[in-house]
């Protein structure tokens, strides 16, 4: 297949119009690698701190960090993964992929798009610079439960007002992405035919829509408690620390599945393409994209299982149905996979790693979703083995795939397939090391959340292996950062469709596109686009593309 | 032909313009942003034995009436105006969306005269808790909502609105009503429903 | 599938249960075995789906890997809504097996029978403390110096009325396979019957700020007699307390810690008193109480609550000073039972009194 060169922009600019031109740009595309470096340098931050975390545990006795120091540093550790890590990386790939998947020019709105991104490293920095300021950052939890986070320093403020730009942040950029996939569409690309990872950003941008304000909401009360005296969680005065609990985690149950999402609709992508035939039911994997979408709106109580003051039965069949729409996906994936001819290149290794863990994860969820059986593993360990195997089992194997996946795309230059599979085997590795033996620590009865353990409770060996583990994972990022440092130093080699297979129309373009997106718009008659036009060269015997 | 030229009008024809999808949008997170103030409201109210308590008294009715008054007024003001914008008529708009505006500082004014005029303080309980931060947070949306559409009327006044173009009109119009309602509900919670 | 591959799979499948089974503990309560057994249909179920699935991609990806030089395109097939429908059963049918499973062991643990001792239990940061108001017991933690130690008789049933003090705790004893938050204002009750005799460790499960990792509790479970002895004992180490009139009938008293440096103030009954509290705890609070007793149902006297570090003196009003010589109680109400003491009014002219 020949490869287009992208349109000479030969002419090498002054530094720092260059840095001049990433500050202002509104290109779709230059935000969307924005967002990737604002993703891994708070990924590497969260990363580091999670080191801080299993090395303090790694033996009973605080030798490492104190336990004010430790509680700031799990605090920021969720924070920094959950908000400035894997939703803005969403928000990276939803950028750079959009609107040249369904055959747009740029996002609906350019600049509130550029506005949704610079509040993000702001709200970020605001968050980490509580390390800074007299008592320390924010230490009451991501979840920041009232009472608690009533008290605490300016920290904890800082913490606060860090959310609520993050949370502006996400806002918007969900608003955009809804606005440009419903309205921003080629021609002959309907609704049913753009890319299931389209699909994947709109039900996100839904659930971002419908769930970030009554975080806000819950934001703006504690704000109110902490500095003008209101008494919204003050049982001794009317108000109830139940007040909060239900805010956020009316917000918090949407929040983990805008963080799964991507990876679906990554691996979605993904499989097709190294298995040689189209997703298998398209049609279910929607459905259940946003069947889960309404789901998640009913099962926010079963975090509160232990408060004793929520509706048990109703929570716990809601969080059980929402595994039937989840699990229809694992079939859609395996149905792609079934009768295909599979190559493993790194993609394809990261979402089959993908598949594997993040089902162990959702089962672990189903355990707890019993009220009987959350009442014995609630708050342990159990819960830091679930989070870590959907978000970074499921997540981040998921962006790893998305990653090796599209960075030809984006930067014209494969990542290097060798230190690839080397990062997917120690990856897997250490992930299974450090997060595996946690179910065993909860069943234990470990809470989650303690600074230190005695040495008589049995938990000691457990937490060295999952310390061990952890530095082997650091070992496989570490691999990652360098694959992406040195291939990005190598010359462009990648050709449109970079893998030979692709599907949908960003592999229509030149590696990397245009500043305009697209020379000439290919045809969309289907929901594969690029696969017509391969079907329709080799008709013309073996003709070159576009 | 450019890619542009064959986007553009395939777009056009397709239903509501970006800028009203947005607001619908974003109006919709708004919503819930208040549903989670009036869950707090009558998650506090349902377990309270007395409502208002008893220190707080039942609130005067006076000034929230002429309020309610003022910004349903408003919303029909305005609503006239966006007809009038879509027949083309911009100089009767520009008119009627003064008035709103106007409409809008009144409240706000009468508002601030009502809050000094209360004898409770927002740290004088749960009551005044819900009472300043959900009006508090309201007012913020109305003052929002004057600056946004005093934006349109600079958009007027310099000849960016016509029969052709008025996007925006609509859209600042879905954002004064949804306030206009939201008030409805805080009327109902603080004044109406503790009578 | 052969009868090889079948005991292959049941082998792995035995394997995994028995060494799931060696990670969690004995359970130690009746409501305990409800979840025990619970926990075993659950992980039935997972290993089902887990081999299920995790088998399936196995198979896959043994099976459908590219041969070197196969160019030929494999069939285009797009899934049949029949297919899709029978993946949403397979999971309703998962569902419809465990849900009702659920309900019954939930149901089983959520009974509350007719309780033989009824504790009141109370979190704050960073301690608990059991009253056991039948009993006349008092028993709590000291913050960082040592857990409560709380005993029960076994095979009776121990319902636990549960709240706190100030943010939100959670009471876990993980061989009981039972944890419930402590929440300010909304009691939360629920009982234990005990089947083992032994010591349970417990431990706050709800992140509750710096001394969180430390708020470690132990539950006894011994048998009847055994009980009684240490309700005897623990009722009458109270009662011993005693210690003289303070001079001039000015009493001090320090919160350090979240702890008094007393348990035994005295008064000389008739005459003016005043109470000095110093506050040491920066930026918590603290208050002073007097108290008929322990089942505190009538306050004689309260100064309101104040943040350390401060000093907060007051006198103590005729209904104090005029009581009946004998034993009072007095506490902080923002940590209850855990900063607590014996509040004595001496009779006039008992010889220590003086004056
Ligand atoms: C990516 C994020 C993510 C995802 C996708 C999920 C998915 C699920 N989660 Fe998880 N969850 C978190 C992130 C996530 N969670 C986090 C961060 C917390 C902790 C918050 C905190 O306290 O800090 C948490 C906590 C949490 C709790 C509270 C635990 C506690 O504190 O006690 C519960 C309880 O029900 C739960 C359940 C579930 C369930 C049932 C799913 C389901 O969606 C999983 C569905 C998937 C499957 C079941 C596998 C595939 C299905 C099949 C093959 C079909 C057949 C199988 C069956 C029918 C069983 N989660
Ligand atoms: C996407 C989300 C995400 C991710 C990816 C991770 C990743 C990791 N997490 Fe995290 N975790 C959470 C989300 C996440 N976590 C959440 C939400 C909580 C709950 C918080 C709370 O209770 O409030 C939690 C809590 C949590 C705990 C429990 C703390 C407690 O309860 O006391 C632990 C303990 O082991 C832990 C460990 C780890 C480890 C070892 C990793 C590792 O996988 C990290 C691996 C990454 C690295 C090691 C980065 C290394 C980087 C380099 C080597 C590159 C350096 C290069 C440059 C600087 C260019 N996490
Ligand atoms: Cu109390 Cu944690
Ligand atoms: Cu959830």
């Amino acid at each position: 297949m020949a490869v287009v060169k992208a349109p000479t922009l030969a002419r090498p600019e002054p530094f720092r119009s260059r840095i001049l031109d990433w500050l202002t740009t509104t290109d779709h595309k230059k935000i969307g690698i924005l967002y990737f470096f604002n993703s891994l340098g708070f990924f590497a931050i969260g990363g580091i701190l999670a080191l801080l975390l299993r090395t303090e545990l790694a033996r009973p006795g605080t030798q490492f960090l104190s336990p004010h120091a430790y509680n700031q540093v799990f605090t920021e550790h969720g924070t920094l993964m959950i908000f400035l890590f894997v939703f803005p990386m969403l928000a990276g790939f939803g950028n750079f992929l959009v609107p040249l998947q369904i055959g747009a020019l740029d996002m609906a709105f350019p600049r509130i798009n550029a506005l949704s991104f610079w509040l993000l490293p702001v709200g970020g920095l605001t968050i980490l610079s509580g390390f800074l300021v007299k008592g320390g950052a924010g230490a009451s939890g991501w979840t920041g439960f009232a009472p608690l986070s009533v008290q605490g320093g300016s920290g904890m403020d800082l913490w606060d007002l860090g959310l609520l730009i993050v949370g502006t942040s996400s806002l918007l950029g969900a608003i955009n992405f809804l606005v440009t996939i419903v309205r921003m569409r080629a021609p002959g690309m309907t609704m049913m035919r753009i890319p299931v990872f389209c699909w994947a950003v709109l039900a996100t941008s839904l659930l971002a829509v419908l769930a970030i304000p009554v975080f806000t909401a819950a934001l703006l009360m504690l704000l109110a408690e902490r500095h003008l005296g209101t008494v919204f969680f003050d049982a001794s005065h009317g108000g109830s620390p139940l007040i909060w609990q239900h805010a956020f985690w009316f917000f918090g149950h949407p929040e983990v599945y805008m963080l799964i999402l991507i990876a679906w609709g990554i691996v979605s992508e993904v499989i097709p393409v190294f298995s040689g035939k189209p997703l298998y039911g398209y049609r279910g994997v929607v459905l259940s994209f946003l069947m889960v979408t309404a789901l998640s709106f009913t099962v926010w109580a079963h975090h509160m299982f232990a408060t004793g003051a929520v509706e048990l039965p109703f929570f716990s069949i809601t969080t059980e149905l929402i595994s039937l729409p989840t699990g229809v996906l694992f079939f859609m994936w395996l149905g792609t996979m079934w009768k295909g001819k599979l190559r493993f290149e790194p993609p394809m290794l990261f979402a089959i790693g993908f598949i594997a863990m993040f089902l162990i994860g959702g089962i672990d969820g189903v355990w707890m979703a019993s009220p009987a059986m959350d009442f014995a593993i609630h708050d342990t360990y159990w819960v830091v083995a679930h989070i870590h195997y959907v978000l970074f089992g499921g997540t981040v194997f998921g962006i790893m795939a998305g990653m090796y996946y599209w960075f030809p795309k984006v930067t014209g230059r494969f990542l290097s397939r060798r230190l690839g599979i080397w990062q997917f085997w120690i990856q897997l590795i250490g992930f299974n090391l450090t997060f595996f033996p946690m179910h065993v620590l909860g069943l234990r009865g470990m809470p989650r959340r303690i600074a230190d353990y005695l040495p008589n409770e049995g938990w000691t060996g457990l937490n060295t292996l999952a310390t061990i583990g952890a530095y082997v994972i650091a070992v496989s990022i570490a691999l990652f950062f360098i694959n992406v440092f040195v291939s990005l130093r190598k010359p462009r080699d990648a050709p449109d469709d970079a893998w030979g297979a692709g599907n949908s129309l960003e592999w229509a373009t030149t590696s990397p596109p245009p500043a305009h997106n697209f020379d000439v718009m290919p045809e969309v008659r289907s929901g594969r686009p690029v696969y017509d036009m391969r079907m329709h060269a080799r008709a013309q015997g073996g003709g070159s593309t576009p | 032909m450019s890619a542009t030229e064959l986007f553009t009008d395939e777009r056009a024809v397709r239903g509501t313009s970006s800028p009203v999808m947005g607001m619908v949008l974003f109006v919709a997170g708004e919503a819930l942003f208040f549903a989670a103030l009036f869950g707090a409201y009558f998650s506090v109210r349902t377990s309270a034995s007395v409502w208002p308590p008893k220190s707080i008294g039942v609130p005067e009715l006076a000034v929230p009436s002429v309020l309610t008054v003022l910004l349903v007024t408003s919303s029909v003001v305005l609503q006239i105006g966006v007809a009038a914008v879509r027949s083309g008529r911009i100089d009767s708009f520009r008119n009627l969306l003064g008035l709103t505006i106007l409409l809008g500082l009144c409240f706000l004014a009468l508002q601030a005269y009502d809050y000094s005029q209360l004898t409770f303080g927002i740290r004088d309980g749960i009551y005044p808790s819900l009472f300043y931060v959900m009006t508090g947070l309201h007012m913020a949306h109305v003052a929002g909502g004057v600056v946004l559409l005093s934006l349109v009327m600079g958009q007027t006044t310099t000849g960016q609105i016509s029969l052709q173009r008025h996007e925006p009109v609509e859209a600042a119009t879905i954002y004064w009503h949804f306030v206009d309602i939201v008030w409805l509900g805080l009327f109902t919670a603080f004044y109406l429903s503790v009578r | 599938m052969s009868s090889t591959h079948r005991f292959v799979r049941l082998g792995v499948a035995a394997l995994v249960l028995v060494s799931m089974a060696a990670c969690t503990e004995q359970p130690a309560t009746e409501q305990a075995q409800q979840t025990h057994r619970l926990f075993y249909i659950i992980l039935a179920l997972a290993i089902f789906v887990s081999v299920v699935v995790e088998g399936a991609l196995l198979w896959a990806i043994v099976r459908y890997r590219r041969r070197p030089g196969d160019d030929e395109e494999p069939p285009q097939r797009e899934g049949t809504t029949r297919m899709i429908i029978a993946f949403f059963l397979f999971g309703t049918v998962i569902v419809a097996a465990l849900f009702p499973f659920g309900e019954v062991a939930l149901g089983n643990i959520e009974q509350n029978p007719t309780p033989i001792v009824t504790i009141d239990v109370t979190g704050s940061q960073w301690q608990w403390s059991a009253v056991y108001s039948n009993e006349g017991v008092v028993v709590s933690g000291k913050t960082f110096v040592r857990p409560l130690v709380m005993e029960v008789p076994v095979d009776e049933p121990v319902r636990i009325n549960l709240v706190s003090n100030d943010v939100m705790h959670e009471f876990f004893v993980p061989a009981f396979y039972f944890m419930r938050n402590a929440l300010p204002g909304h009691p939360n009750v629920f009982t234990w019957t005990p089947t083992r005799i032994g010591t349970y460790r417990g431990q706050c499960a709800e992140f509750c700020g710096l001394g969180h990792y430390q708020m470690r509790f132990i539950v006894k479970v011994v048998n009847p007699t055994d009980y009684q002895a240490w309700v005897q004992k623990e009722r009458k180490s109270i009662l011993k307390i005693n210690c003289p009139p303070a001079a001039g009938n000015n009493l001090e008293l320090t919160a350090h810690n979240i702890s008094w440096n007393t348990n035994c103030l005295a008064i000389t009954a008739g005459q003016s008193a005043s109470i000095t509290v110093h506050n040491l705890d920066a930026g918590i609070d603290h208050n002073f109480a007097i108290w008929n007793s322990l089942d505190t149902t009538h306050q004689y006297f309260a100064i309101p609550k104040f943040s350390g570090v401060a000093t907060h003196s007051a006198n103590l009003p005729q209904e104090v000073s005029q009581l009946k010589p004998g034993k009072y109680y007095f506490q902080c109400n923002v940590h209850g039972p855990s900063m607590s003491g014996v509040f004595i009014v001496e009779p006039a002219g008992s010889g220590q009194g003086g004056g």
